[in-house]
């Protein structure tokens, strides 16, 4: 399935909403995206994955990148993502990096 | 102004890829600004093309013939750029003569792992079968270290303070009894950490976790049907990666984050994990087996040949590495050190450590370089190095294990001793005295010390705890093998029934057995070390070698925790006594000892006498030392009365200021250990048959 990605900047953060599948060959595209992002002063980012169904290895070390590039006091947040992604964030131990929440109205 | 680099800038154009040579090390894939460091080792090789696979796919995505100018000694390496990392699967074909009886078998026509593999695909999900019309089965990738581990470390628990706890990955929680989500994983793991701290281990020791296959010889039993597999492992194909079929993740690839991430939680509640490690063989088999990396790369260095081009078979499984020369020597050293520094690994046990001490034809070394190299390796330095001190070839080294003041051995002997001590043996005393102390008869001579001796008296080979006191034979027939493999010498003891009974008689009786065991085993100087589900009575029913069998035989049933609760119960409080009590570790065969006790005396009914004769049944050991911090004395008597009988042990007199107290009876069916221990006033006490008993002192209020 192919990937849409929706990038909104505010005063204080940045969203990025994500429609279909994050895999080995839309991955890239996601990173691309990130890596447009001026990460290294960015204090908020925020990943909407409502409408993902699968993220790959690949789709999550996108993730982990971008956190790894963002100031440590910063904060990632992954809205939205289904209890499969969340278990595969957790059980890997990249759940240290990021904030799961439910919706944005949890921030 | 900045300087663009012209360092990494291609040269040439191969196969539509842009490349340039690239740099002979590190050995494997590596990283360089825009693409991928691709190395290889061939001393006969002539030549080398590198395959690249999008991920799964059954034909290449491109093959790049490395020009021989890139070739650097034996070292063909290339650099490549515009890949996709997360995408690619490589492998390389090696041109060479096809000569089986010089040694030499290369075949271009057949893709070969890397053996620096990180990361190997194709063996994604535990049991799923495999398709073997693949061309590459084994398939190299890319692994990432960007893992964040929140700045832990390897423990570097003192050798002394370890209790140690062996397990199998999958069948720790792969029964539905474990109530864990990801059963039979590295993530069902940490869900158990909780139990494991519990319980007070501080180490686990993990059998072979770097990527094997389960389909290895794999079968059919002949008269039930079921699949058997190469379930333990001890059968390498990938020493770099972890085995992905032990993953939950394993099918998205991210094995390397959930290994490393059940490494971060162990380490986070003080558990330290200890890797089994099988350097002493290949999956290549013999002439007969696949041709996976080694045999096609360099098949003379890499294992040990007959002068007719056979492979010797030290290790009972159709190869023997050949450890002892260089190139297979750096290729171990790079394995733990990578595991050392990448994973955070805490120690390696090693299986069947004897080989790695032959010479290429098979002499044993009185020097050997390897087990020098390890010993002395400035990034191992901290790792706990243990040894299987045999093989099975024949050579036993136990007690003569070329150590170098750093290898630490698992003690058969004292396996054996504590087993035939336990089932009432004769002439068993005096060896009981040594293994009881440390094996000061193995390794005071050469300045060892007690931790040297990993104490167990059960692991993975041989029966279970419960399967000790239940069997008097063997039953290994859901092997397949009319119950021929696994071992005759058990030195095990049904109790008056072969097998289940529902004569509660004996039923008692080998739960006392197995406390006399767990008793022994945690007031013993060494290192400790139970088997999984020993603390609550796991059963094999009767099979020695469950190396095949991927089912409930092997997997630990949970449910035992409760129905064995008073088992577990002492085991944990056991534990916990053992870490009270600094007499029982103390780690060199010189202490003196406390201000009124030698440092371990040992007693029969009578104190300071033992009765050593060979029929004597009845043996007691006194540890003590000065608690430096308070100036107490610390002091644990164990009284053991292996007879048939209730026999009177006379206790040795204290210094005034002092008393006994009571910690544990196992002739006390109702009460084995006590919750906090009694104060005991008596000069003596009738120990029951069959019993153990635990006294340690406290000073008397004044």
């Amino acid at each position: 399935m192919a990937l849409t990605i929706e990038v909104v900047q505010n005063d204080v953060h940045v969203t990025i909403t994500l429609a279909g599948d994050v895999d080995t060959k839309t991955a890239p595209e996601l990173l691309s995206k990130l890596v447009a992002l001026e990460l290294n002063v960015l204090e908020q980012l925020r990943l909407d994955l409502q409408a993902v169904n699968f993220v790959s290895s690949a789709g999550l070390r996108a993730i982990v990148f971008a956190k790894q590039k963002m100031p440590h006091e910063s904060t990632l947040y992954v809205i939205g993502a289904s209890e499969q992604i969340i278990e595969t964030i957790t059980k890997t131990g990249l759940g240290n990096a990021i904030k799961i929440v439910e919706s944005a109205d949890n921030i | 102004m900045e300087l663009e680099r012209i360092d990494n800038i291609p040269t040439e154009t191969i196969s539509g890829y842009r490349v340039r040579p690239g740099k002979p090390l590190p050995f494997g894939v590596s990283s360089v600004p825009g693409g991928l460091n691709f190395s290889v080792y061939t001393s006969a090789g002539t030549s080398c093309t590198l395959v690249l696979f999008s991920r799964s796919e059954m034909s290449p995505l491109a093959e790049i013939k490395i020009p021989d100018h890139y070739r650097i000694g034996d070292v063909y390496s290339i650099a490549v750029y515009d890949l996709d990392y997360e995408d690619i699967e490589y492998g390389f074909r090696i041109g060479g003569p096809f000569e089986p009886d010089k040694g030499n078998r290369f075949d271009p026509t057949n893709i070969l792992m890397d053996p620096y593999s990180r990361v190997i695909a194709g063996r994604d999900e535990w049991g799923v079968d495999p398709d073997w019309d693949r061309a590459y089965q084994y398939r190299s990738r890319v692994a990432f270290d960007d893992f964040d581990w929140q700045g832990d470390s390897p423990l570097e628990i003192d050798d002394a303070k370890l209790v140690i706890y062996e397990l199998h990955v999958r069948s720790f929680t792969k029964s539905d009894t474990s109530g864990v989500k990801f059963k039979g994983t590295y993530a069902g793991i940490v869900e158990k950490i909780p139990y494991l701290k519990a319980l007070g281990i501080n180490a686990v020791e993990l059998m072979p976790v770097f990527e094997f296959d389960e389909f290895e010889n794999s079968r059919t039993h002949p008269d039930t049907g079921e699949k058997l597999y190469n379930y333990w492992g001890y059968s390498t194909v990938a020493f770099f990666a972890p085995k992905a079929g032990f993953a939950s993740s394993g099918r998205f690839g991210m094995q390397v984050d959930e290994f490393k991430q059940l490494v971060k939680e162990l380490h986070k509640e003080g558990i330290e994990v200890i890797l089994d490690v099988v350097f002493n063989h290949t999956a290549e088999g013999n002439e007969r087996g696949p041709s996976i990396s080694f045999k096609g790369l360099d098949n003379k260095i890499y294992y040990m040949l007959t002068p007719e081009g056979y492979y010797f078979n030290f290790s009972g499984t159709g190869n023997t590495l050949n450890c002892n020369n260089p190139v297979v020597r750096n290729l171990v050293l790079d394995c733990l050190r990578y595991w050392a520094a990448e994973y955070h690994i805490d120690g390696f046990r090693f299986d069947l450590a004897s080989i790695l001490g032959r010479d290429p034809w098979g002499a044993p070394l009185s020097n050997p370089p390897l087990l020098e190299s390890l010993a002395f390796d400035p990034i191992l330095s901290s790792c706990k190095l243990i040894a299987e001190a045999w093989d099975a070839g024949g050579l036993y080294q136990v007690g003569t294990f070329p150590a170098y003041g750093r290898w630490s051995e698992w003690n058969g002997k004292y396996r054996d001793t504590a087993r035939r001590y336990l089932k009432g043996d004769n002439d068993q005393i005096g060896q009981m005295a040594q293994r009881v102390q440390g094996s000061p008869d193995l390794y005071q001579s050469n300045g060892r010390s007690p931790a040297t001796s990993i104490n167990f008296i059960t692991c993975h080979d041989g029966f279970t705890l419960a399967d000790l006191v239940s069997f008097n034979d063997k039953h290994n027939e859901a092997n397949g093998e009319n119950n021929s493999d696994g071992g005759n010498d058990n030195y095990s003891w049904n109790c008056g029934a072969e097998g289940w009974t529902e004569d509660l008689g004996i039923r008692a009786l080998r739960s006392k057995q197995s406390m006399n065991a767990i008793g022994m085993l945690m007031t013993s100087r060494g290192t400790p070390m139970l088997l999984m589900g020993d603390e609550f009575g796991r059963s094999q029913h009767g099979n020695n070698n469950a190396y095949c069998i991927d089912s409930e035989i092997s997997w630990v049933d949970w449910s035992l925790l409760e129905s064995n609760r008073s088992l577990y119960e002492f085991t944990q409080a056991l534990i916990r006594f053992r870490h009270q009590h600094e007499c029982l570790r103390i780690n060199h065969f010189d202490h003196h000892g406390s201000s009124h006790f030698p440092s371990c005396s040992f007693h029969g009914t009578t104190p300071w006498k033992v009765d050593w004769s060979p029929e004597s049944k009845q043996l007691s050991w006194l540890m003590s030392c000065d608690n430096i911090e308070t100036g107490l004395m610390d002091a644990v008597y164990v009284a053991t009365n292996m007879a048939h009988y209730a026999t009177w042990f006379e206790l040795p007199t204290l210094p005034n200021e002092y008393k006994w107290q009571l910690c544990f009876n196992t002739g006390d069916s109702d009460n084995p250990c006590q919750a906090l221990p009694v104060d005991f006033s008596d000069s003596g006490i009738l120990a029951g048959e069959r019993s153990l008993l635990i006294f340690t002192v406290s000073p008397r209020e004044t």
